[in-house]
C-alpha cells in the first residue's frame, strides 16, 4: 500500500469553506497546510478544533502566516511544502465591502490568484501541483440566461465580481498556456453555521436568534427580494476536492438548481423558531411583524412586534437580482449532488445561533456586560 | 456614496486628458482633438525620460501639455485629474503587447486593470463630471471561430493582457451602472499606422521587407502566420473614440473594418509592395509562437455605423500600402 500522504495547501483556511475542506481532507488522510493572515485578534476559531501543537511529531495540520498580497511569502510557503493540491479559497469575499475597497479587493482576489499561479510556474510545479480556484456565481451578475451554467456569459456587477472574473480567466489561461491542472468551481451561494456574520443568511439566523432572546429588538435588511440558489458549504467543499481528482481539469458550476428569495429565507428561519411572520408595506417602508408564535423558543417576543425593517444603506450600488445555477454538468460528469436541503441547513444554522444567543443571554442574566457584535 | 452627474447635453468639452499620449493612438488622438479645438493634456510615465517620438513625428509635441503620471499609483492619478479637471479622459495607457504579457503578467493587470480602476476611483472621488473612454481590445473575444464578434459576443480572453482588458471593461461597466459615471469601452480590433512600434508583427513585417529590399540576405522570422485578423487604420479609430464620448448615453462599441484577412495575406501584400516574393525571405520560428494564441478574429462593426455614424475609411490593403510607403521613405531618408 502506498504510504505517501497527499499534501494540500488551503488559502482562506480560517473561513467557512476552508475549515470544512480542511476537515474533509484530513479525513481522507491528507497533510493539510493553511495560510492565515496575521491579526492582533485570534482569527482561527473555525479551525481551532483541528489545531495540533507545534511540538508533536508528524503533524498533519499546519498553519502558516501569509497573505495573498505577498508574492515572495506565497512562493516560500509553496516551495517549502511542495503541495499536490492548492485550494485558493482566500479572498476579500464580501460583495458590499468591495464597493468600499475596490483596489484591495482586486489586489487579493485578482492578483492574489495570479501570484499563486506564478508561484507554481516559478517553482516548476506545473506538472505536480493541481490548482482549485474558488469562483463565484456573482460572475453572472446581470444574468444573461437562466439558469446559469458553465457556458453562460459573465456580467459582473461589483468590484468583487470583476476581480473574481479576472481570477477565473487567468486560471483558464494558465491551464491553456502552461498545462497546469487548474480549474474553477463556480459556486453559487453556500452557507452553514460557519458563514461569516455579515453575509445575509447568517445575518438573518443570528439576528432572529438574538431577537428571540431579547438581545436585539429589530434587524435591518437590504434588498429582501433578491433571489438566490443556496446550498450547504459542506456539500460544496466535497465538490472542490472532486474537481482536483479528475483526469483533466475542467470548470464546473456548483449549485442546487433551486431558487428562493431572501424573504423566503427569513420566513423559513423564523419558522424554525416558531415565529410566523407577516410582511407589510412596500419598498423601503416594508416591515416584518410577528403574526403568531408557536412553542416557547422566543420568550422575548409577542404577537405584533416589528422585528425587521429595510435600511437602504444595505442596498448595493448595482444589485444582482437573481441567481440560479444549473448543476447538470457536475452531476453527469462527477456524480455530484447536494445532500443537505435548504430546510435542513436553515434548521442547523438557527439551532447554532440560538445556542450562541442562549450563552450570551446567560452571561447577561448573571450581570456580565457583553455587547452584541454588530455590522459596522 | 457620491454620485457623479452625467452630462445629458453635449456641450463645449474643451479640455481633454489623454492618458498614455505618446503611443500610436494617443498621438493620433491628440492630433485630432487639437484640430477640433480642444486643449489637450497628455500623460506619460515620466515626462523627462519620455522620447515623445510619436508626438514629434506628428509635429504636435509643442501643442500638448505633458504631465507625468503612473496609472498604477492612485496619488499620481488623483493629482493629475485634480490639476487638469478635464471634460474628457481617454485612457490609452498600459502594457500594449499580448506577447509581453506572458512574460510580465503582473505588469499587465497593474497597468491595465488597476490603472483603469484608479482613474474611475479618482473621477468618483473628485465628483468630476468628466466623460471617460477606456481602450478595450478585440483580444477580449479570443477566437471568434469564424463568427463576427459584436458588442453582445461573450468574452473569452486567451492571454494575461486580454484577461486584464476584460477586467478593465467589467470595471467600466460597473462604475457606469453603480455611480452613473459617463464611462464606456471601445472594443477596438487591430489598428495600425507608421507609428506602430516594431514590437507589433505588422510593423515588423513591413520594416523588415523594406530592409530586405536593400539587403536580400536578411530573413524575416515569424511565429504563426495562419492567424486571421481585422486590421484597420489607427487615425480612423481615434475618431470613433471621440464620437463615443459625444453620445447622450455611454455605450460600448466594437470598432473594426469588418474585413478579416490572414497574416499570410498581410505578408504577401507587404512584400509585393517592395516587389519581393515573401516565400524566399520568411522563416517560421516555433519559438515565436505564443503559449496560447487566437487563430481567427473577426468583427461586426454595424452598431458603430448605426449609432455613431462611424465607418473605417481605410481597409487592410490601404493600411499595408500606407505603412509600406512610410517605411520606404524612412529607409530612403536614412540611406541618404
Amino acid at each position: 500500500m502506498n504510504k505517501y500522504k497527499k499534501i494540500a495547501l488551503i488559502t482562506g483556511i480560517t473561513g467557512q469553506d476552508g475549515s470544512y475542506l480542511a476537515e474533509l481532507l484530513l479525513e481522507k488522510g491528507y497533510i493539510v497546510h493553511g495560510v492565515k493572515r496575521r491579526s492582533s485578534l485570534f482569527n482561527t476559531q473555525r479551525v481551532d478544533h483541528l489545531y495540533q501543537d507545534s511540538h508533536i511529531d508528524h503533524r498533519n495540520f499546519v498553519l502558516h502566516y501569509g497573505d495573498l498580497t505577498d508574492s515572495s511569502n506565497l512562493i516560500r510557503i509553496i516551495q517549502e511544502i511542495q503541495p499536490d493540491e492548492i485550494y485558493n479559497l482566500g479572498a476579500q469575499s464580501h460583495v458590499a465591502v468591495s464597493f468600499e475597497s475596490p483596489e484591495y479587493t482586486a489586489d487579493v482576489d485578482a492578483m492574489g490568484t495570479l501570484r499563486i499561479l506564478e508561484a507554481i510556474r516559478i517553482l516548476g510545479l506545473e506538472k505536480k501541483t493541481r490548482f482549485y480556484q474558488a469562483s463565484t456565481s456573482e460572475l453572472y451578475g446581470l444574468v444573461q440566461e437562466t439558469p446559469q451554467k458553465e457556458t453562460t456569459p459573465f456580467y459582473p456587477r461589483s468590484p468583487y465580481a470583476v476581480a473574481k472574473m479576472y481570477a477565473y480567466w487567468i486560471t483558464v489561461n494558465y491551464r491553456e498556456s502552461y498545462g497546469i491542472y487548474a480549474c474553477n468551481g463556480i459556486l453559487f451561494n453556500h452557507e452553514s453555521p460557519r458563514r461569516g456574520e455579515t453575509f445575509v443568511t447568517r445575518k438573518v439566523t443570528r439576528g432572529l436568534a438574538n431577537i428571540a432572546l431579547g438581545l436585539e429588538k429589530c434587524m435591518y435588511m437590504g434588498n429582501i427580494d433578491s433571489l438566490r440558489d443556496w446550498g450547504h458549504a459542506k456539500d460544496y467543499v466535497r465538490m472542490q476536492w472532486m474537481m482536483l481528482q479528475q483526469d483533466y481539469p475542467e470548470d464546473f458550476v456548483i449549485a442546487t438548481g433551486v431558487q428562493y428569495s431572501v424573504r423566503d429565507f427569513i420566513r423559513k428561519s423564523a419558522a424554525q423558531l416558531g415565529i410566523e411572520l407577516v410582511f407589510e408595506g412596500s419598498g423601503v417602508n416594508e416591515v416584518a411583524r410577528v403574526n403568531r408564535i408557536h412553542g416557547d423558543k422566543v420568550p422575548a417576543l409577542k404577537t405584533g412586534d416589528v422585528i425587521l425593517k429595510i435600511d437602504p444603506a444595505y442596498f448595493r450600488p448595482a444589485e444582482v437580482e437573481t441567481l440560479l445555477g444549473d448543476p447538470t454538468k457536475a452531476k453527469q460528469k462527477l456524480g455530484w449532488v447536494p445532500e443537505i436541503t435548504l430546510d435542513e441547513m436553515i434548521a442547523e444554522m438557527v439551532a447554532y445561533d440560538l445556542e450562541l444567543a442562549r450563552q450570551h443571554a446567560l452571561l447577561k442574566k448573571h450581570g456580565y456586560k457583553v455587547a452584541v457584535g454588530k455590522e459596522k | 456614496m457620491m454620485k457623479t452627474q452625467i452630462k445629458t447635453q453635449p456641450e463645449a468639452h474643451n479640455i481633454a486628458l489623454i492618458v498614455g499620449i505618446n503611443g500610436q493612438d494617443g498621438s493620433y488622438l491628440a492630433l485630432s482633438l487639437l484640430d477640433k479645438g480642444y486643449q489637450v493634456f497628455g500623460t506619460t510615465r515620466d515626462v523627462f525620460s519620455s522620447s515623445q517620438s510619436n508626438l514629434q513625428s506628428l509635429k504636435i509635441g509643442h501643442k500638448v501639455k505633458l504631465l507625468s503620471m503612473a496609472v498604477e499609483d492612485f496619488r499620481s492619478v488623483l493629482s493629475v485629474l485634480r490639476q487638469v479637471m478635464p471634460d474628457e479622459i481617454y485612457n490609452l495607457s498600459g502594457q500594449t503587447s499580448v506577447g509581453m504579457s506572458f512574460e510580465r503578467p503582473v505588469e499587465a493587470i497593474e497597468s491595465i486593470a488597476i490603472g483603469t480602476l484608479n482613474i474611475l476611483e479618482a473621477i468618483r472621488f473628485l465628483n468630476l463630471p468628466a466623460r471617460f473612454y477606456s481602450a478595450g481590445s478585440s483580444e477580449c473575444f479570443g477566437d471568434t471561430h469564424g463568427q463576427k464578434a459584436n458588442e453582445l459576443t461573450a468574452f473569452f480572453p486567451r492571454s494575461p493582457y486580454a484577461v486584464a482588458k476584460v477586467t478593465a471593461a467589467g470595471l467600466v461597466n460597473n462604475y457606469q451602472e453603480s455611480y452613473g459615471v459617463f464611462a464606456c469601452t471601445g472594443i477596438l480590433f487591430n489598428h495600425e499606422s507608421p507609428l506602430r512600434s516594431e514590437r507589433f508583427v505588422t510593423q515588423k513585417i513591413i520594416q523588415t521587407a523594406a530592409k530586405i529590399k536593400k539587403n536580400p540576405k536578411i530573413t524575416l522570422q515569424l511565429g504563426n502566420i495562419n492567424i486571421c485578423r481585422d486590421w484597420g487604420w489607427a487615425p480612423d479609430y481615434v475618431e470613433a473614440m471621440w464620437l463615443m464620448l459625444q453620445q447622450k448615453v455611454p455605450e460600448n462599441f466594437v470598432i473594426a473594418t469588418g474585413r478579416t484577412v490572414s497574416l499570410e495575406y498581410f505578408i504577401e501584400s507587404a512584400f509585393a509592395y517592395f516587389n519581393l516574393d515573401w516565400k524566399s525571405h520568411v522563416r517560421l520560428e516555433p519559438a515565436l509562437m505564443r503559449p496560447s494564441d487566437i487563430e481567427y478574429g473577426a468583427a461586426d462593426p454595424s452598431k458603430a455605423k448605426n449609432l455613431l455614424g462611424w465607418e473605417a475609411k481605410h481597409d487592410v490593403d490601404q493600411v499595408i500600402s500606407m505603412m509600406c510607403s512610410a517605411a520606404n521613405e524612412n529607409t530612403l531618408l536614412t540611406s541618404k
